[in-house]
Parts: C-alpha cells; sequence; structure tokens
C-alpha cells in the first residue's frame, strides 16, 4: 500500500522535542529575569524562533513532508519578512512629525529678519563694568 | 456496475486517482491555509513591532503587569497539547484507536486548560480597568502593585494590541476545541486508520499553528 511510505515519528522522538521545547520555554523564562541591556529581545526571539523550528520540522513533520509544503511555508515566511522589513522602511525613518511651525518658510524668512533689524548694536551688548 | 463504490475504498473521491494523491492534495491545501492565517497574525505582528520600536521603554514598562509565570504556564500547556496531537497522530498511524482517541481528549483538555488560565488573567486585568481602547483606565493596588502608575502615554496601544492578539489567538484555540470534539466523535466511530488519517493529520497542523502563535506572543507580551 502507498501509505507506507507516510513517515512514522516515533513516540521516542516526539518525547525529546517535546523535552527540549519545555527546556527552551523554561530557559527563557529564566533568562528573561536577567538584565541582559540590549540583549534581552534578540536572545528571546532567538529561542522563540528555535522553539518554532522544533514545532514545524518535526511535530508539523516538514522534514519527511512533500518538499512543496516546505516551498508553500518559506514563501509564507518569505512575505513576512517582506511585510515587517517595508513597514520599518517607513516607520523608523520618519523624523519628528511634531515638530513644525504655523506659516509658510517664506513667513518664517519675513518673521527671522525683522528680527535681525532690531537686533541692537554689538556695542551695546559689552558686559557692564559697574560695580 | 451494481456498486459504482466497489473497486476503491469508501473514503477515496472519485476525482482522485489514489489515497495518496487526496492525502497530499489536502495536505498541500492545509499548509496553504496555514500561510494565511500566518499573514493573518503578521498583521497584528507588525503592529506590535512598530510601536514597540518607537515606545520601547512603554512597552517594556506594561508588560511589567502582565504574569510571566501564568503565560510560561499556558506555553507549556500548548506545547503539551501539540505533543498530545503529534502522538494521536502516531497512534493513528499505528491502527491504535484507544491511543488516538485518548491523545484527542487530552488535547481537547489542553485547550480547555490555556483558556481557563486566560480567562483568569483577563479578568484579573479587567477589575483594574486595564480595557482595550478607550476604556483604558488602569487603578487600584494589588499585589503591591499600583496600577495607575501604570497609566503612561501609548500603554494603552501596549495593552491593545495584547487585547486583540491574545483574543484573536484564544479564538482559534476556541475553533480548535471545537475541532477536536468533531475529530474525537468520528475517531470514536472508527473512521479513521493507518490508510485513512487526513483529517487527523490536518487538524494537527492547524494546531501545531496555533501553538506557534503562542510561541512568539508569550516573550514578546510577557517577557520583554
Amino acid at each position: 500500500m502507498s501509505h507506507a511510505e507516510h513517515h512514522v515519528s516515533s513516540i521516542k522522538l516526539l518525547a525529546i522535542i517535546f523535552g527540549g521545547l519545555v527546556f527552551l520555554t523554561v530557559t527563557t523564562v529564566l533568562t528573561a529575569q536577567l538584565d541582559l541591556g540590549s540583549f534581552n529581545v534578540p536572545l528571546a526571539m532567538t529561542i522563540a524562533i528555535a522553539k518554532a523550528s522544533l514545532v514545524v520540522v518535526i511535530f508539523m513533520g516538514l522534514k519527511w513532508d512533500n518538499k512543496v509544503n516546505s516551498v508553500i511555508f518559506g514563501l509564507g515566511l518569505l512575505f513576512v519578512a517582506v511585510f515587517i522589513s517595508f513597514t520599518l522602511f517607513d516607520t523608523l525613518y520618519r523624523g519628528d512629525l511634531t515638530n513644525t511651525t504655523k506659516g509658510t518658510i517664506q513667513d518664517q524668512v519675513l518673521m527671522e529678519e525683522g528680527l535681525q533689524s532690531r537686533e541692537p548694536a554689538p556695542s551695546t551688548l559689552q558686559p557692564d563694568h559697574t560695580p | 456496475m451494481a456498486n459504482p463504490h466497489s473497486d476503491h475504498p469508501a473514503h477515496l473521491q472519485h476525482h482522485f486517482v489514489s489515497s495518496e494523491q487526496q492525502f497530499d492534495a489536502a495536505k498541500m491545501g492545509m499548509w496553504l491555509f496555514l500561510v494565511t492565517e500566518i499573514l493573518l497574525f503578521s498583521g497584528m505582528f507588525v503592529a506590535y513591532i512598530v510601536y514597540r520600536t518607537w515606545h520601547p521603554e512603554v512597552f517594556a514598562k506594561s508588560a511589567e503587569l502582565l504574569n510571566p509565570f501564568l503565560g510560561g504556564l499556558n506555553t507549556i500547556v500548548l506545547l503539551a497539547s501539540s505533543f498530545t496531537v503529534a502522538l494521536g497522530i502516531h497512534y493513528a498511524q499505528k491502527d491504535n484507536k484507544k491511543g488516538l482517541v485518548i491523545n484527542l481528549v487530552l488535547t481537547f483538555l489542553f485547550a480547555l486548560t490555556f483558556l481557563v488560565v486566560k480567562y483568569f488573567e483577563y479578568t484579573a486585568k479587567f477589575e483594574h480597568g486595564v480595557f482595550p481602547g478607550a476604556a483604558f483606565d488602569p487603578h487600584g493596588v494589588s499585589h503591591g502593585v499600583d496600577y495607575a502608575t501604570y497609566n503612561i502615554p501609548y500603554a494603552r496601544q501596549f495593552f491593545s494590541i495584547y487585547f486583540v492578539m491574545t483574543g484573536i489567538h484564544g479564538f482559534h484555540v476556541l475553533v480548535g476545541m471545537g475541532l477536536f470534539t468533531w475529530i474525537t466523535i468520528r475517531a470514536l466511530k472508527g473512521e479513521f486508520s493507518s490508510a485513512y488519517y487526513t483529517p487527523v493529520e490536518n487538524c494537527g497542523l492547524y494546531w501545531h499553528l496555533v501553538d506557534i502563535i503562542w510561541i512568539f506572543l508569550f516573550p514578546l507580551l510577557y517577557l520583554i
């Protein structure tokens, strides 16, 4: 029968993977209590990706599956990466949108020139030496 | 021909050449569906990432209000349910009906446990005015935590993202419980064997994906 070709994962392998997943969960909870500065986020994400990989490769059986399913899954991940990175190209480089002033640039120049014409002569700005 | 179905197994539909082709087609369809699920959640993950890069200190502080040990417990519960559903498929492939049914029931119970823990987490937040959206108004003191000090700008965005992401994930857990009820009933009727267990396999794939989403939600919301 053709169904005999289906890969059957042994109970031992499934139990080892489950143990590994629990170990990684405990590890990520404990390391999150430490203050590693900027390394906390990459470490937590690395552990999460390792756990997700174990589930996808062993529990979901992509390792033994028809390769077309790996391609479909990989394409999905590619589009997620595009989604995240292209959104960040925008949102990370917007600058300060609240730093705006009223009026046009010409208004600004005129106002600046007006202020400069009222500027006192440098001599009047000398420090006063009288006690 | 007296009986047009006599020359092939009952589960094999006429538009497929073989059981193997039918199984592969169903499974590929499931993977395509899972990709749409991943893209659904990726929209929310992008919202999380954008707000976190804008206000990292608010996200780090707001996450303190979530209990990492309840979240960790729920992670272990979902991992255990992934393990039991994988065991169930193992027993289906070995024609072990009893092993299949026991593991499907265990998976259902783990899913129920997850939602019960989530219920207690949600109600603890609602008691102190931690709601999604405009109703966000943290107040009161519990276990030495003064909720009012968490009413800072953009904390509202963190908790809206928290409730929407865990809420939609929780809805998927609920759907999974419905699926496993259906699969368990069919298994009890003896509909599955090593020659035909496609629904068990595909519900298992769905369930593992729900687990994977939580694997990412847990550190993002509770830990970092």
